[in-house]
């Protein structure tokens, strides 16, 4: 076969899964095509999805990304703010508002009445952690975590925020984090999409916040970078099960007549496209067999799921996702991303926080421990957080048991742990209020900075030229925290 | 097809002929993979270039970033003294600073700096340095100069050339030393220019009928009858919505649905009467400001409606109020003059000669729209208008004439009516009817008469927190409310913001504290729901989802007098905006003031319906309530009237006519034509009625859509400083960019002169921009690949030549769409074979230099439309609303708690391009084909190639479905013959439009061999197969057949060749 050809089609699968040594399936494919097709790929398998990609030696392969959307309450977690107490129910001072925009949902209420958390916070491991009562299996892995209290933003409401996380902007059109990094290191695993993503439903607030597919889009990028969503219910990836009645046995028949039909063509017309067609069929193949086989989780232990809490056994929940995300991990997707809807608690805070933790608390700390013990966490970061924080006064109502906060840009609090990242340490500080940052700023460009560093990957080097500009994912901003690196 | 103006070839060519022996050719050259530097360096395309993205950042026209004061972009500057010298002395190497710095040794001298990221190749400072040498000949960007119609360039070859576009192709492929490929077999040539211009392939007798014609005119006639379809509109329109970026839904947050489609439907039929693309541009970017415009130049404005639009709780309105403007000028300015303005939103441009302060001034055209930030969360939001469907349109007229004659029929019987009215009024005892009100759309009526109950059905009402409790009211006995006590109605009155009701009360408040007359709502303070209530006297109308920001809130203007009797009545029309409600005080409209208008959701409620409570113990109602009704229906400002009229139709009859006051006499009249009139006048009564609700029934049920209108006073317009909504700096008024042609002299400064402007012949960039992205359409790339940008970081023109001329032609010919997609199908330069060599590929892997033909995969709704017409499933029907096809199951709901619900019957199967559009979850199989997101403005087309469209493809309902629809049809249409190499033969040429060769003719049947063994010996997995999708499986045939049949059909939906223009 022509070479020029070969290398076409080897670029181009590689685009999509990665670079790594051919598989299982590519047997059928390379009798038809050719054999050195094979003893290409393996060994351009040693250079970078980009040419110079990664920057430098990186400290994580992967990501796995735990995205709380909706905001949880940083002061009812981990931000403890003792001296609330005392003035609970007294109207914020001005001196700490110092007159800064509101959402349109508070911005005509008449008073700001504080709102002291009603939950019992106490220090943890030998890093002396504070953590909220309602987060105890976190609390018990403090030491494993860098706690980032300074998170802040520009946006004040969900969509913009949760696009600006995604994408480094708050409207839409612009890359995911996700598709950048596939689009920059491709994928380690060639039977799997190099960005994967997963949602579920909070119980604490059953209709909040929905979530879109631009979150995990490719923006101008090609289609081809998008995340590829897992699903819980019908098939784990869209269209990926034989129509009923088509088994496995005259599909790969009709495959094997498909890629002989099309090396036909591609032999009369010499038009690449086609070698990379015939590829992308036998790719698809075998993603028919490998993502059943990852997301059957009925090999994992007993011990397993009790560590991820009694939720993982039941698919599309929240922990059920953390223990796939271990099992991605394990196989080399880049970057793996949850959703866990439910965090908006405007009113009823209490009770609707309460389930949120209860969904996510053990399973979060389960997957570090799981990591861990699997020694994969050194290698891969995992990041915990929502879009932006809840105000410090009361939404709606304030009384004995309840409350609501509204939107909170200014200062909120994420975690992150391995993948290079410093252990057991708190980075940045608030005011008494929780309102303001009183020390080291960390803005959500920051973070994709820090995020990319971790990866080998100096921010301002990873673009894209779209409509005469070369974008990147920080804008034209950013500075990695090198304080919280190892 | 009248308008169709392509130069014929005889001309051409004669024309060409004496070109050839005129004109000399520019040199040209390829800047392919093997870019070899002109010896003639031209500034625009070899140094500018070079300058735009290298410099321009730090030496560019963005001031505030400009680095010693030195701008490249600007001949003025680049040649200016710099104190002492200067960056470009034309000839002179050595006082050149730019050279010296490009070339120092020292890096603390060297340009670029190190730390920009930018570096120069040592080609492209050996280009400066001739450039230089040469003269340093400073050129405008070409972009910004009109298009000079150039002259035809002179061609060796003069057999191949068919029109103007093939001698500028055919030029520069002989500079390069190629030759073009041959022309394509004619089955390749009619499945391409099928596709390309309708979107659908071309049937096997379509293809017989073109393989037949041997007569000179064969293709023309193709080409000619494919212009004349209706799906040739279809086909055009597809890629402007993506321009336009239009959808079904509102694009954020929980993305609830709009509608728009009529303004879709407006550009399909626009492109099917080959509206003028300057007439196509005036009307959407400003049809609204034309004289007496038209409802379909309204309509046509909704292109810049299109933009998203936030409804989410917390937004601030001012900052989104921003971003739709903004994004009005950034797709107005990407689709027409295919420049990146948006860059200057914040900061001078960086590479292009647009100021921020110019930016602002394009921002001031859109500016004055009576829109506001926050948008309305499920529906279209203002200004909007009605928008009657032609077939609307037409019954309403016909109404209106029947209206008209039945109006008469009345009047004619007025006499009459008079009569006999007065007739029956002696006639009248006391025992006909009392207290007689209009029955019409009552669902819920509480007399409390004694007792709480429901007199419209056996629902019983009880009284809640304190005893039941009755006075003398204003008709019979009335409820006796204290502050506590309250009736709980239970399920009555279910009402939601898309419902229409009316609701009403005789009231008698004791001193001032009011209260809750009637409600649906939460019973705590600032609850959600439905109440009216007394508060201080003024009557008010709470419609709730969520206090402060997702409301409806009126008062009345005047109080009410305690202790007194007063009606009070609603009425909602389900609009969900304040001016939907009204308020009658004793039967006469009672202006109201309007507190809050934001109500976004629904406020329906599971609470029961109260008299006398909700929205808290606080509000109990003190004093009396009497005859509480609800109406499903908004009534009338003279329903009101009647049912605030207590007296008895006996008592008015017994008045003296000249006695009665209006709202007696109406009664009266009223209660007679409805009960007692005579039949012929009864008749014509109920007719004019019946006809009045019908023609509200159509009017109600016309769609509405987002339309452009313009503020009286214009809204004030500021340079936003670094873009912020919050930061206004200068104040600036609307103007045009200095870098391109003022507006001409007399126009109007307003949005349609810039309109106008935008088509004026003097204009360099609409022209050359629109052709560029037809010609993309056809070859995949445009001829500038950055369709997008023709600024100095876009593409340098490949054939800019050929791009002037077709951008002169498309002038010339009156802006003349068809005849432009006509000229360039005809070309031999579009005719040629895809058919690619190595060499060829290795040169020119992207086919810039048009050797050959264009071959790439279809446009996703193609993919689909494809299947669904190969298989005989398609359904044709232009526009309408979307519908909602396939899609697997939950995809809504796991992201945003809504249902899809899927529709049946023929909406399974309608071309993609009406598929309903959410933007949030868009249709999956769409995205997976490279389907723009529809989020934002997109005119690059851009194709990948991926396992999930092998998927898509393989496993998708539509295609599986089709698949067998396709087989049903080989094994039962007369013609496809009954040997299964006749039938898979028949099904190949549906798809590929040509006959399988030998060698694919043996692997199609070896497999279609056994399949059929194995679907024979496993019936179940037959029927399995053979019941994809909502269309009846064809049971006449045997399903071990049809399922193998289905295989196979299914492998040849899945071709290469299938999916490929080609």
């Amino acid at each position: 076969m022509d070479p020029y050809l070969e290398r076409e089609l080897m670029i181009t699968r590689r685009h999509f899964f990665g670079r790594s040594s051919a598989g299982i399936g590519m047997a059928a494919l390379a009798a038809l095509l050719n054999r050195e097709l094979e003893a290409a790929d393996t060994a351009a398998s040693q250079t970078g999805g980009l040419d110079g990609l990664p920057h430098f030696e990186p400290k994580a392969k992967r990501v796995i990304y735990l995205f709380q959307s909706g905001a949880p309450s940083q002061m009812d977690l981990f931000d403890y703010k003792p001296r609330l107490d005392d003035c609970r129910g007294t109207e914020l001072p001005d001196s700490v508002r110092m007159g800064q925009r509101l959402t349109g949902m508070t911005s005509t209420q008449q008073n700001f009445p504080i709102a002291a958390s009603k939950f019992h916070f106490a220090k943890h491991g030998d890093s002396g952690a504070w953590v909220s009562e309602l987060m105890p299996h976190t609390a018990a892995v403090a030491d494993e975590l860098c706690f980032i209290k300074s998170m802040h933003t520009e946006a004040i409401n969900h969509d913009p925020a949760i696009t600006f996380f995604q994408t480094g902007a708050q409207l839409a059109g612009r890359p995911s984090i996700g598709s950048w990094l596939s689009y920059g290191l491709g994928s380690e695993n060639q039977d799997l999409p190099g960005f994967v993503v997963m949602v579920s439903q909070g119980t604490g607030n059953p209709n909040d916040q929905p979530l879109y597919d631009r979150l995990w889009g490719s923006g101008f990028l090609p289609t081809k970078y998008q995340g590829v969503k897992f699903r819980s219910v019908g098939d784990p990836v869209l269209y990926l099960s034989n129509p009923p009645g088509l088994g496995d046995k005259t599909r790969r028949r009709m495959l094997d007549d498909l890629a002989k039909l099309n090396t036909l063509k591609l032999d009369e017309f010499g038009d690449p496209e086609i070698g990379t067609r015939i590829a992308q069929y036998e790719l698809a193949y075998r993603m028919q067999t490998s993502v059943p086989e990852l997301t059957d989780v009925s090999d994992e232990p007993d011990h397993i799921f009790e560590m991820y809490g009694p939720l993982s056994r039941t698919p599309g929940t929240f922990a059920a996702n953390c223990l796939l995300a271990r099992r991605l991990a394990e196989r080399g997707v880049r970057f793996i991303q949850l959703f866990h809807r439910g965090w908006d608690q405007h009113t009823n805070l209490p009770k609707q926080i309460s389930g949120q933790c209860r969904d996510t608390d053990q399973a979060s700390a389960a997957l570090v421990t799981d990591l861990k013990q699997r020694g994969l966490l050194d290698d891969t970061l995992v990041v915990w957080g929502g879009e932006f924080g809840r105000t410090v006064y009361c939404q709606g109502r304030l009384t004995a048991d309840d409350y609501g906060r509204d939107h909170h840009p200014r200062c909120f609090t994420i975690w992150m742990t391995g993948g290079g990242s410093k252990r057991g340490i708190s980075y940045g500080e608030t005011d008494d209020f929780c309102y303001n940052i009183t020390r080291d700023p960390v803005h959500v460009h920051d973070l994709h900075a820090t995020i990319l560093h971790c990866l080998g990957i100096d921010h301002t080097r990873l673009t894209y030229k779209f409509q005469g500009r070369h974008h990147r994912l920080t804008d034209v901003a950013g500075n990695v925290v090198k304080e919280i690196l190892t | 097809m009248g308008r169709v103006r392509a130069p014929s070839f005889r001309s051409w060519v004669e024309r060409a002929l004496v070109c050839v022996a005129v004109v000399g050719s520019a040199p040209l050259s390829s800047r392919g993979a093997d870019d070899r530097l002109p010896q003639r360096v031209e500034f625009n395309r070899d140094i500018r270039p070079i300058l735009s993205e290298t410099c321009f950042g730090c030496h560019g026209p963005d001031k505030a970033k400009r680095k010693a004061d030195l701008r490249l972009d600007s001949e003025a500057s680049a040649f200016a003294d710099l104190g002492g010298y200067r960056a470009i002395v034309p000839g002179d190497l050595d006082n050149s600073e730019l050279y010296q710095r490009i070339t120092a040794e020292d890096p603390e001298e060297r340009m670029p700096p190190k730390e920009s990221g930018r570096a120069l190749s040592p080609e492209q400072i050996d280009a400066i340095r001739r450039w230089i040498e040469q003269g340093a000949k400073w050129q405008k960007h070409w972009a910004l100069l009109a298009p000079e119609r150039p002259p035809l360039p002179s061609v060796q070859n003069t057999t191949w050339p068919l029109n103007a576009i093939d001698g500028f192709v055919l030029a520069q492929l002989e500079h390069e030393g190629l030759a073009p490929a041959p022309e394509a077999d004619k089955t390749t040539l009619i499945r391409r220019v099928t596709l390309d211009l309708t979107g659908l392939p071309p049937t096997p007798a379509e293809v017989d009928a073109f393989l037949a014609d041997e007569s000179p005119s064969a293709y023309q006639k193709v080409v000619d009858r494919l212009l004349a379809s209706p799906r040739y509109g279809e086909r055009m329109a597809a890629r402007w919505l993506d321009a336009a970026r239009y959808a079904d839904t509102n694009g954020y947050q929980s993305d609830g649905e709009r509608t728009m489609w009529r303004w879709r439907d407006w550009v399909i039929d626009a492109f099917n009467h080959n509206m003028p693309f300057d007439q196509f541009t005036v009307e959407q970017i400003a049809g609204d400001m034309l004289p007496s415009a038209t409802l379909d130049q309204k309509i046509a404005t909704g292109f810049n409606r299109n933009h998203r639009g936030n409804a989410e709780g917390g937004i601030i309105p001012e900052e989104y109020a921003v971003e739709y403007v903004v994004d009005r000028v950034d797709t107005t300015s990407t689709v027409w003059l295919g420049l990146t303005v948006g860059c200057a939103r914040c900061h001078d441009h960086k590479f292009d000669p647009f100021t921020q302060k110019e930016y602002y001034q394009l921002f001031a055209y859109f500016h004055n729209v009576p829109e506001r930030g926050k948008a309305i969360k499920y529906g279209n939001s203002p200004p909007l208008i009605a928008s009657p469907t032609p077939e609307q349109q037409e019954q309403l007229k016909q109404l209106e004439a029947t209206l008209a004659s039945a109006e008469d029929d009345v009047k004619v019987c007025e006499c009459e009516l008079a009569a006999a009215q007065s007739e029956w009024e002696k006639s009248l005892d006391a025992v006909h009817a009392n207290t007689w009100t209009p029955a019409g759309g009552l669902v819920a009526h509480f007399a409390l008469d004694g007792n709480p109950h429901n007199t419209c059905d056996t629902s019983k009402g009880n009284f809640k927190d304190g005893k039941p409790s009755f006075a003398l009211g204003q008709l019979g006995m009335a409820g006796e409310f204290d502050g506590s006590r309250y009736i709980d109605c239970g399920d009555a009155a279910v009402f939601g913001f898309y419902d229409k009701f009316s609701a009403c009360a005789w009231i008698e408040a004791k001193g001032e504290h009011g209260g809750t007359i009637l409600s649906r709502m939460t019973d705590t303070a600032r609850a959600d729901g439905y109440s009216l209530t007394l508060e201080g006297g003024k009557v008010h109308v709470n419609l709730v989802k969520r206090w402060l920001d997702d409301a409806i809130r009126v008062e009345s203007e005047q109080s009410l007098a305690p202790n007194q009797w007063h009606h009070v009545l609603v009425t909602y029309d389900g609009s969900r905006v304040a001016d939907g409600v009204k308020l009658y005080v004793d039967g006469r409209p009672e202006p109201l003031k309007v507190l809050l208008d934001d109500l976004n959701q629904s406020f329906k409620t599971s609470e029961p319906f109260r008299i006398g409570a909700g929205g808290g113990p606080e509000e109990r109602f003190r004093g009396l309530i009497d005859d509480v009704r609800v109406y499903n229906e908004a009534l009338s400002a003279g329903d009101a009237e009647l049912i605030a009229n207590l007296d008895s139709i006996s008592d008015i009859a017994a008045l003296p006519a000249e006695k009665r006051s209006k709202p007696q006499v109406h009664k009266l009249r009223a209660y007679y034509l409805e009960n007692q009139a005579p039949e012929p006048i009864a008749r014509a009564w109920r007719n004019l009625v019946a006809l009045r609700k019908q023609k509200a029934a159509v009017v109600e049920s016309s769609p509405t859509t987002m339309v452009m209108q313009e503020l009286d006073t214009p809204r004030d317009t500021f340079v936003l400083i670094r873009g912020q909504y919050d930061k206004p700096g200068d104040r600036v008024s609307p103007g045009l960019p200095a870098s391109l042609p003022p507006l001409p002299a007399g126009a109007p400064n307003n949005r349609l002169g810039f309109a106008r402007w935008l088509v004026d012949p003097s204009n360099p960039l609409t022209a050359r921009v629109a052709v560029n992205r037809y010609w993309q359409m056809y070859f995949g790339v445009g001829l500038v690949k950055t369709v997008d940008d023709f600024g100095s970081q876009g593409e340098w023109p490949r054939h800019q030549a050929l791009l002037d001329w077709l951008a002169t032609e498309f002038v010339r010919t009156g802006w003349d769409v068809k005849a432009m997609q006509k000229t360039i199908v005809m070309s031999a330069t579009y005719r040629q074979s895809s058919r690619v060599t190595r060499a060829l590929l290795q040169r020119d892997p992207e086919n810039r230099l048009l050797a050959r033909g264009p071959r790439f995969r279809l446009p996703a709704e193609t993919v689909r439309d494809q299947a669904l017409a190969v298989s005989g499933l398609l359904v044709e029907k232009l526009g309408g609303p979307s519908v909602k096809p396939y899609q697997p199951a939950g995809l809504w709901k796991e992201l945003a708690d809504t249902d899809y619900q899927q529709d049946h019957g023929e909406s399974l199967y309608r071309r993609g391009m009406y598929t309903f559009w959410k933007r949030t979850v868009a249709p999956p199989a769409m995205i997976t084909f490279d389907s723009s997101g529809r989020e934002a403005c997109c005119v690059r087309e851009t194709r990948t190639n991926t396992p999930l469209q092998a998927l898509t493809l393989m496993n998708d309902v539509t295609f599986v479905e089709a698949a067998r629809v396709l087989a049903q049809r080989i094994m039962t249409e007369a013609g496809a013959g009954q040997s299964p190499e006749d039938r898979i033969t028949r099904a190949f040429r549906l798809a590929t439009a040509r006959p399988p060769r030998t060698s694919e003719r043996k692997v199609l049947l070896a497999g279609f061999g056994e399949y059929l063994r194995y679907y024979r010996a496993h019936k179940s997995e037959a029927l399995e197969l053979t019941s994809a999708g909502e269309s009846k499986r064809d049971e006449s045939l045997d399903v071990g057949e049809l399922a193998a049949y289905t295989t196979v059909a299914s492998l040849i939906l899945n071709l290469d060749e299938t999916i490929t223009k080609e």
